[in-house]
């Protein structure tokens, strides 16, 4: 099985940190200059590959790219690569950044020429302080260069690199929450619509991608969509960084073909589980998605199996708990996290989420009674959709499933 | 030249006031401390596989503790009611108490929690005194000198000199309090000389300065409003940030019902002592039950840098007879006052006032060699000459001694007419969590003072010093701990940490059937295991 791992992205050759000398002699450039010639390919082979948004969203690459790309070019076009990785059990990203950043810097070229973008800015955040570190580097080796040039003349325009580290905030990774940002208010998610892609920074159409799915692109020109789609796993094409975590033997960030099962990634490369201990249940990207119970372990992870199942894979983290775990006490501290994280400017999502966290933390500590977990019901009944971001809604969908599975667990905390 | 005495033997030949002879020509402390010294005993030491002293030297019963399992498991903690404070004190003897009552007077909220009744602790047992450079012909840097040559140069030159500074102001402070010392007839504070130091510099109440200390600090932190003290609860595991890198408080279990209870902190200062009643080497210890070692098992677990976990203090006097207060101790006080060592057939073999490794290696050089006196109830020992003693000054063990006399009295011996059996006992561990000035560990939030931190004693520490340490540093810790800071984003309270040193352990191939911390000796409650199987609290 080890030969499927870290096949593409992750490859020893390509992590060459911040070296741009490096990164040329490993093939890198490559594609940027057969890109050039022929920018419309790029969209063409990027729909063909059927690439999806790595970042959480799993939504088709190429919708986002045409309805920038068919935007009036009059004005400035916006390019985000964002890198603000912020959600608990999830390190892929600042692996990508700090490990391979010339990878994401070319993948973010590609993207600018396929869809007219001139200006491309770096949404990092400055938590991942190793991850900012190689990219200014990185960046620094690209400014004035001769691929920067390549790609300004094909636009017609001069493109603009530009490195912005965001607020640290969770709810900065949400994408109009980065537009806010980057016209330099604070990170407050927007109504959608207008989407990006119509209306994003500075009213200007805007392209945001997540730095898993840029750093796709290098490979994928140079190699063409049937190659891709090779790498997954049945219908699903290409590879995913899943983030392994919790309690396995071996944790970790994995480069696996897309659709590997949950049960290889755990047992094969995370060396199953501490001490010989049964699983109990994974959480997944976020963790603002449906748990995953022993029953799933043979589910294929991409993103349409796992819709399937009513699941999401999210971020691709797994947060692996064993029998021995409780948990109550990991959910009551996954939404004590998004709690504090809500912008509060949406009042149902700024009470909601405030209260659910309350309440849980009065079950975990043995205070709950059987009207806190009717008053939780109501609120998963209530609450998904009242937000303008999705905050709220992962919010539910962590607790509704838990309790799908676990609702004897929360019956014993209670007081009797 | 073998004569191993039996006891009656031995004491039909004693004479008090005979000559003991010139003292022998002195063997090479290095030489003398590899042969004899328990720390070099063969198969003493293993070397650690797992944590952040990895590939380093421990004692072997301390070893198989530092790599174990966590006693809970995060299931345990479901329920489990939890209380916020700002400050949670894990100890309840002197540097607990003056940990607690530093951090109240910040205004920071403490809770004090004991695994036993606050004030049963090491430091009631501390008999000699406490030492300060504060007589004319002395000097802070004498005192410095003082502690790192007996520590064979391993010390912290940083906490020493923080340590000897404090001196003075510790004793001014201890006066505040309401502490009793004993005086010249001037009305200055008596001082005596210790073994390894260059001036006499040990103030002192009688022979029981540590008790006298414990009684004006349990009275302090029991007045004190900013101070809650929970006793019975022994610490069973800290908890860490989302992270494992932070300490963010601690799980208590109530020891009368065992249910469990969660502190929420800011910081968490370990203050938990020793751990003689592990009985390294099967050596007998001058050390209270709860003296487990579980503070160092809780830091290392956590991540804490340990150090000289391959150096114990093992006391030259502790009594061999009667069995049952087999290696209580018998204070180095006696001997600074002046009393000596003589073996079986009545010869001085070791300037007493050496520091306390070297004479208790030269004790069990004279007993291995057969110069040693052996009682009919087993074990071995050479006499403390306290009867030659009262022959040279008499009424002095009653005046200043009184501890000795009444805990003798008890085995029916009157240390004033017959010599007492002493053989070495576990009295301290040298080393420590590494701490810096302020008491803190390598892990942020987490602060150690006390016996149970590390680095000032270098590899063996002097009379006086413990308590003088346990006050300073214990106040130092305090201080920090009350000051540090708020995190950005929400507590999360986790046990991050015992994952990983379980993953730790698996990919070692070690046990993880063992489990730590011990909270007490395995004799204490025979057949009660360790399981905290979501047992709640009362409400």
């Amino acid at each position: 099985m080890t030969e499927s791992l870290n096949t593409n992205l992750l490859h020893p050759r390509q992590r060459v940190g911040d070296s741009l000398k490096r990164w040329r002699e490993a093939g890198g450039g490559e594609a940027l200059a057969l890109a050039v010639k022929n920018p419309a390919a790029v969209l063409e082979l990027v729909k063909e590959a059927d690439l999806r948004g790595l970042g959480g969203s799993g939504f088709p690459v190429w919708r986002k790219w045409e309805a920038v790309a068919q935007a009036p070019a009059g004005t400035d076009k916006y390019l985000v690569c964002n890198g603000n990785e912020d959600e608990p059990g999830t390190y892929k990203d600042r692996l990508l950044l700090e490990e391979t950043p010339h990878q994401v810097i070319e993948g973010a070229l590609l993207a600018a020429l396929a869809v007219g973008a001139n200006r491309v800015a770096f949404y990092v955040n400055p938590d991942l302080k190793r991850s900012l570190a190689a990219l200014e580097l990185a960046l620094a080796q690209w400014q004035g260069s001769e691929r920067q040039q390549w790609v300004g003349d094909a636009l017609g325009r001069p493109v603009v690199l530009e490195l912005v580290p965001s607020s640290g905030h969770y709810i900065g990774g949400e994408e109009t929450a980065a537009l806010e940002w980057i016209e330099g208010k604070f990170p407050f998610p927007r109504g959608k619509p207008p989407y990006p892609a119509q209306c994003g920074v500075h009213g200007c159409p805007t392209l945001v991608n997540n730095v898993e799915t840029l750093a796709n692109l290098p490979a994928l020109v140079r190699h063409g969509a049937a190659w891709f789609r090779a790498q997954g796993v049945g219908k699903a094409g290409g590879t995913k960084l899943y983030s392994l975590s919790g309690d396995v033997l071996h944790p970790g960030v994995y480069e696996l073909p897309m659709g590997t099962t949950l049960r290889d990634l755990i047992f094969v490369h995370g060396g199953g589980l501490l001490s010989g201990k049964p699983i109990k249940a994974v959480f997944t990207g976020g963790p603002s998605n449906t748990l995953l119970t022993p029953a799933d372990l043979d589910v294929a992870l991409d993103f349409d199996s796992l819709k399937e199942r009513g699941a999401a894979l999210g971020t691709g983290a797994m947060i692996v708990v064993s029998e021995g775990t409780g948990i109550v006490k990991r959910v009551a501290e996954y939404v004590r996290f998004f709690a504090h994280s809500s912008c509060g400017q949406c009042p149902s999502c700024k009470t909601g989420t405030a209260t659910i966290s309350r309440l849980l933390d009065r079950i975990d500590t043995g205070q709950g009674t059987e009207a806190d977990m009717a008053t939780l019901e109501t609120l998963c009944a209530m609450l998904p959709g009242s937000g303008r971001c999705h905050l709220v809604n992962g919010v539910v969908q962590l607790l509704d499933s838990s309790f799908r599975h676990f609702r004897q667990e929360y019956r014993q905390a209670l007081r009797p | 030249m073998t004569c191993s005495l039996s006891y009656q033997e031995a004491l039909a030949a004693y004479r008090a006031g005979a000559d003991p002879g010139p003292l022998p020509e002195p063997m090479d402390p290095d030489r003398l401390l590899s042969a004899y010294h328990p720390d070099y005993l063969p198969g003493s030491m293993t070397t650690l596989a797992v944590g952040p002293n990895a590939g380093e030297q421990c004692q072997r019963e301390l070893a198989e503790l530092l790599q174990a399992e966590a006693c809970i498991d995060e299931v345990d903690l479901a329920g489990v009611p939890v209380a916020d404070t700002d400050v949670l004190v894990i100890g309840g003897g002197g540097a607990g108490c003056a940990a607690a009552l530093a951090a109240a007077e910040k205004g920071a909220r403490v809770l004090l929690a004991t695994k036993l009744r606050l004030g049963d602790s090491n430091t009631v047992m501390a008999e000699g005194g406490i030492q300060a450079a504060i007589e004319p012909g002395d000097s802070a840097q004498k005192h410095m000198q003082d502690t790192l040559r007996a520590g064979h140069h391993a010390g912290d030159p940083a906490l020493v000199a923080a340590l000897v500074g404090d001196g003075p102001d510790v004793i001014r402070w201890l006066i505040r309090q309401g502490m009793q010392f004993d005086q010249t007839s001037t009305g200055d504070l008596h001082t005596r000389p210790a073994g390894g130091t260059s001036a006499p510099r040990v103030v002192h109440c009688r022979d029981y300065t540590g008790l006298e200390m414990m009684r004006v600090l349990r009275e302090s932190v029991i007045q004190h409003r900013g101070i809650e003290v929970w006793e019975q609860h022994s610490a069973v595991e800290l908890l860490s940030n989302e992270s494992g890198q932070k300490c963010v408080g601690a799980v208590l279990a109530c020891r009368t019902d065992q249910s469990l209870r969660i502190v929420r902190t800011r910081s968490v200062i370990l203050a938990t002592g020793g751990l003689g009643r592990l009985h390294l080497n099967g050596f007998p210890t001058s050390n209270h039950l709860g003296a487990t070692g579980d503070g160092l098992v809780l830091a290392y677990r956590l991540g804490a840098k340990l150090s000289e976990l391959d150096s114990f203090q093992y006391h030259p006097t502790g009594l061999v007879n009667p069995p049952l207060l087999s290696g209580k101790l018998v204070t180095e006080g006696i001997r600074a006052a002046g009393a000596l060592l003589l073996n079986a057939q009545g010869k001085r073999f070791i300037d007493e006032l050496q520091p306390r490794d070297i004479v208790s290696a030269a004790i069990i050089r004279e007993c291995r060699e057969g110069r040693g006196i052996h009682p009919s109830s087993g074990g071995v020992g050479v006499w403390l000459d306290t009867a030659g003693l009262e022959r040279s000054q008499p009424g002095l063990l009653e005046r200043q001694f009184p501890k000795l006399l009444a805990r003798t009295r008890i085995a029916g011996i009157d240390p004033r007419k017959e010599p007492i059996l002493v053989y070495p006992t576990l009295h301290y561990q040298n080393g420590g969590a590494v701490i810096d000035v302020d008491g803190a560990t390598t892990v942020p939030g987490l602060y150690a003072a006390g016996e149970v931190a590390g680095g000032i004693h270098g590899r063996n520490r002097i009379m006086g010093n413990a308590l003088l340490e346990i006050i300073g540093f214990g106040r130092r810790a305090g201080a920090a701990a009350a000051l540090s800071g708020h995190d950005r984003g929400p507590k999360k309270i986790t046990l991050e940490h015992v994952n990983r040193a379980r993953r730790a352990l698996a990919l070692a191939g070690l046990p993880l059937a063992r489990r730590a911390p011990l909270m007490l000796p395995a004799y204490t409650a025979p057949g009660k295991d360790l399981t905290f199987t979501a047992n709640r609290a009362k409400p």
